[in-house]
């Protein structure tokens, strides 16, 4: 079994099915977690795998309004999900054959590009709620946008390169990496990026039922049957690849697969997943211990993202630090 | 000599701790007292300081430099608890008691302060002077009670305090500087530091000296962090105005002055000069330009003092020996003009009861003596021959001629001759003309007053100023020169 | 992959970091007690970079400088202001001149200016940790933000004092070995600044009955 070697190709695919068949099981243990600690019991931990199933033995509906692009949205989306766990490191220490398709930069633009398409999907149901969240999720995303850049910047700066493996090397190669003020100002800018993105409190509650003060959850109010699954899904795995590329690329490279033998692969793949179900329980905790911000107050939030993001690349070329 | 410099330190202090004590009425004798022998003192201290350092211990030193800054100070104490003695109206109540209790612990307080400052031995302990006048005069300046009174002290408390905060980085990063040459831990001595400046990061000392200029400028009224002080001016006391004019403002230029020292040795004399030089003009213009509007007697001289700085920073910009001995002198002769200004204003307002121009008419009629000598003073302040500005105004230009900087020299003059017209304009306005009497009842509402001095004791200290200011005007003492030479060598590049 | 600054920078200039963002902080909070909170745990991060400096550069005489900010800065000065806080029985002077997301814009743009400031100095010195004294820099303007963007007398007073914090830390990290008495006298000028801070404030309070700064337009020309 340990000598079973699987070619680059293979833990590519690998990647992308931890991604894919993982992403609803880290879901379902947050949403327990999270009940948990508000003293409920929760829905059980594989909730998630459930829901995707039931929704896609439902039927679609669609308004007679809508074209094509409310269908192909969630497709597109589901598509974007499955290429960005190509491109960065999920499971090995070494880049893999696809990894130099794109770099960090061009992973960014895949997923707003899935943003993009789920807002334009929400927006092409006519739903007033629905467009209100589409819009909201676009004006935010605009926001976030230059942190996501700075933050960029800053890991492109220290590692004289943009891609994704070349950081998690440069963190791993030594401990001085890890507090140097410049990764640590970039990693946690990231971190609030990661809040925005997934919707968490403190600018989104994204277990309510509340249409005002949604953004992400309202653009797929109108879907149902496959298409709410693929949303579902794809949701899921976004915040996953978001968590991976957090702890694999920011705070916590360790346990990734250094060959492309099976047991170390695997081992790998269980690793993340339980580094990301760690993250996501700190998660659950900033979650029950913030209230969420009034809508206008959210600028302020990604202000003070954009803050750290930019003093990490300013303390970078002042300090060198 | 240590035991003048030691009298020097401990008498005022313990004059600020018996003050708080005694009554109000011993008190302000002790403080009249006091403050002449402080002058005395520092007067002892001249011929030493004319050809060589005096140090006590450490911590205190007094070279030419700082004697001349001492002698400005000592002259104010002397001449302004004169002045305070006829100035403040205490009530025989209990009111009357507590303000006189407060005011003369803090005025002897304030005076120590700006009394040390000068005879400390090393840049930290020079901030740790200033920051005291600065607290120190900030409760004076608070002390009337007023809306305005709080309002001025408030910002100047909080300006100053940022100013002084931007000092202490200055003098964090001089001691940066020197640890390359003296290792990590030494002490911030002048002589220290003018031994190693040479050797110093010209890049260090460049920025230091620039946030010593900003910082202490702050202090000092320059453009454009000057705006604290024509409020707390016009707000203080007009005791406390008088000292914060001619004698704090001349400490924080003399904390500038230290740095320039330190600055001029490691970077050349180029740099510092062109900084002290932008700061200067820009000042100057704007206090000529704010003379013209002014219609509140003690802003106007708030706003000349202003003025006086910039030409003081004008002066060091110029380089030349001649004109830093016109910088030194203009120090001593602004001090006396003044102080003795002040005092005149001081007794206006309690004549007139108000401090706008508008309502004050016939000064000269209606004060027989410090009307004319408030005149005197104010054509002082605009560098009139026969007194001291005019010989030290002149030193200035003639030495920024022979630099030369002759744009610079024309741009000074024309912004003097301004601010000439400014000072001028209100004193023919309020003091040469009539004022309305009883019989032909008040134009315009100028107030209507009795002919008569509010004092014997006004008249006295501004006697002492234009006697003082004469006497700088017309044949310095051969001593003072000495020391003045000495004290524009010292600043020179070795 | 660029070399990293050595460890005992890269904390330095964490902890420098810390009290930069608390700086921030400060801007943000509107409430006039999470001010003072806020500023009590910036003064907190200073002295622990102290006992940092201490530990690692073995510098004995820190120690009782961190001791000692620790009562003044961390301890006293927050409660004495806290105490006026309570006896003006003011929470919120609501004073921000302009919206929170656009002074941060500011304050980040000021902070920029600094950084760049520093780091035009072009000093390669071994035992100067440039990212920290430039950092410390940041925190001096952002500190000045901070006073002129607001305008009540607590957040001035705030201002100011955090400006001093910034001013300590660039004395840690470039001037570790400067004499103890003359730290010390900096901070005994501290508690006597924070005193007559104190008086002015009761005086402002006591005549105007509020804590802003909007009347103080009398005095001008």
């Amino acid at each position: 079994m340990d000598s079973l070697v699987v070619s680059p190709y293979g833990v590519q695919a690998i990647q992308v099915l931890t991604i894919l068949l993982g992403a609803p099981l880290v879901s379902g243990v947050i949403a327990n977690v999270e009940a948990r600690f508000q003293g409920r019991r929760g829905p059980r931990i594989l909730q998630p795998y459930y829901d995707i199933a039931k929704f896609f033995s439902k039927e679609t509906l669609v308004t007679y309004e809508s074209s094509w692009v409310f269908i192909a949205g969630p497709i597109v989306a589901f598509a974007c999900y499955l290429t960005v766990p190509m491109l960065i490191p999920v499971l090995t220490t070494f880049p893999l054959p696809l990894g130099f398709t794109g770099d960090i930069l061009g992973g960014g633009f895949i997923l707003a590009l899935a943003g993009f398409s789920v807002a334009l999907s929400g927006a092409e149901s006519g739903a007033p709620y629905a467009q209100l969240g589409a819009s909201r999720a676009m004006t935010f995303g605009a926001l976030i946008e230059p942190t996501i850049l700075f933050v960029i910047f800053a890991v492109a700066l220290i590692t004289h390169t943009d891609l994704p493996y070349a950081l998690s090397a440069t963190i791993r190669s030594s401990t001085s990496q890890m507090v140097r003020p410049s990764h640590v100002l970039a990693a946690f800018a990231f971190f609030l990026v990661v809040l925005v993105d997934t919707g968490r409190i403190p600018v989104e509650t994204h277990s309510g039922t509340l249409e005002f003060g949604m953004i992400d959850e309202a653009r797929t109010l109108e879907h149902s049957g496959p298409t709410l699954a693929l949303l579902k899904w794809g949701g899921a795995m976004k915040q996953l690849i978001l968590y991976t590329i957090l702890i694999n690329v920011f705070i916590a490279p360790w346990g990734l697969a250094s060959s492309g033998r099976l047991g170390s692969v695997g081992l790998a793949a269980i690793a993340l997943l339980g580094k990301a179900i760690g993250l996501g329980v700190i998660f659950a905790v900033v979650d029950n211990s913030f209230s969420k911000l009034r809508l206008f107050k959210i600028t302020e939030f990604i202000a003070s993202a954009f803050l750290l993001a930019v003093l990490s690349v300013l303390v970078f070329y002042v300090g060198g630090g | 000599m240590s035991v003048v410099i030691v009298m020097l330190v401990c008498l005022p202090f313990a004059t600020a701790v018996v003050s708080w004590l005694a009554p109000v009425k011993f008190s302000q004798y002790l403080t009249i007292t006091v403050g002449v022998i402080t002058f005395v003192l520092a007067l002892a201290l001249l011929p030493r300081a004319t050809h060589s350092t005096m140090s006590v211990g450490s911590l205190l030193q007094a070279d030419a430099l700082s004697v001349v800054f001492l002698l400005a100070v000592t002259f104010l104490y002397a001449t302004t608890s004169l002045f305070a003695k006829g100035y403040l109206s205490l009530g025989d109540g209990a009111s009357g008691a507590r303000y006189g209790k407060r005011f003369y612990a803090g005025f002897n307080l304030f005076c120590w302060s700006l009394v040390v400052a000068p005879l400390v031995n090393g840049l930290a302990l020079l901030w740790v002077a200033i920051e005291i006048t600065t607290v120190i005069s900030a409760l004076l300046v608070a002390i009337d009670d007023t809306d305005g009174a709080a309002e001025a002290a408030w910002k100047y408390v909080l300006l100053a305090s940022l100013g002084l905060g931007i000092a202490l980085f200055a003098t964090i990063m001089m001691y940066y500087a020197g640890t390359s040459v003296f290792g990590a831990s030494y002490s911030l001595t002048y002589p220290t530091l003018l031994a190693g400046a040479v050797h110093f990061h010209p890049d260090v000392v460049r920025f230091s000296f620039v946030l010593a200029v900003l910082g202490y400028g702050t202090k000092m009224g320059l453009f454009p962090v000057h705006t604290w002080l024509p409020d707390a001016h016009s707000e203080a006391p007009t005791p406390v105005s008088a000292l914060l004019s001619g004698a704090l403002l001349a400490m924080s230029f003399y904390a500038i002055l230290r740095f320039f020292q330190i600055a001029v040795r490691t970077l050349g004399p180029g740099f510092p000069r062109d900084v002290l030089l932008i700061f200067g003009v820009a000042t100057l213009l704007l206090a000529a330009l704010y003379l013209l509007s002014q219609r509140d007697m003690k802003r106007l001289l708030a706003y000349s003092s202003v003025e006086h700085m910039g030409i003081m920073a004008i002066g060091m910009s110029f380089g030349a020996t001649i004109a830093v001995v016109g910088v030194l002198l203009q120090v001593l002769a602004h001090a006396a003009a003044k102080g003795t200004a002040f005092f005149g204003v001081g007794s206006v307002v309690r004549k007139f009861g108000t401090k706008e121009m508008a309502r004050i008419r016939g000064g000269v009629g209606t004060l027989p003596w410090s009307g004319p000598m408030l005149v005197m003073a104010v054509l002082a302040l605009s560098a009139m021959p026969p007194f001291g500005i005019f010989r030290s105004e002149f030193d200035i230009v003639y030495g920024g001629l022979t630099e030369p900087r002759d744009v610079a020299v024309a741009i000074f003059v024309v912004l003097v001759v301004l601010s000439f017209f400014g000072l001028s304009w209100f004193t023919t306005e309020t003091m040469l003309s009539e004022n309305p009497s009883d019989r032909a009842p008040g134009v315009d509402g100028a107030v209507i007053v009795t002919k008569g001095e509010v004092s014997n004791w006004i008249v006295v200290a501004m006697a002492t100023g234009i006697v003082a200011l004469l006497i700088l005007g017309v044949h310095p003492p051969s001593q003072l020169t000495q020391l003045l030479d000495r004290a524009a060598n010292e600043l020179g590049s070795p | 992959m660029s070399a990293s600054p050595s460890t005992y920078d890269g904390v330095a200039a964490v902890l420098s970091l810390l009290v930069l963002l608390t700086e921030f902080a400060m801007l943000r909070a509107p409430l006039l007690r999470s001010q003072v909170r806020l500023y009590a745990f910036q003064s907190l991060v200073v002295t622990v970079l102290a006992v940092y400096v201490a530990y690692s550069k073995h510098i004995d005489e820190l120690y009782v400088l961190a001791a000692l900010s620790l009562v003044l800065k961390v301890a006293l000065v927050p409660a004495l202001i806290l105490r006026l806080l309570r006896d003006a029985n003011t929470d919120l002077a609501g004073s921000s001149v302009v919206g929170v997301a656009s002074a941060i814009l500011i304050a980040l743009v000021v902070a920029a200016f600094g950084f760049f400031s520093v780091g035009s100095l072009q000093v390669s010195s071994s035992s100067l940790p440039t990212s920290s004294l430039a950092i410390a820099c940041a925190i001096v303007l952002v500190a000045f933000v901070l006073i002129i963007l607001r305008s009540d007398v607590v957040s001035q007073a705030i201002g100011f004092f955090s400006l001093e914090n910034g001013v300590s830390v660039a004395s840690l990290v470039v001037a570790s070995g400067l004499p103890l008495i003359v730290d010390i006298a900096f901070l005994f000028d501290l508690l006597v600044a924070v005193v007559v801070f104190g008086v002015i404030m009761r005086v402002h309070h006591a005549r105007n009955a509020t804590l802003s700064t909007s009347d103080f337009d009398r005095l001008k020309g």
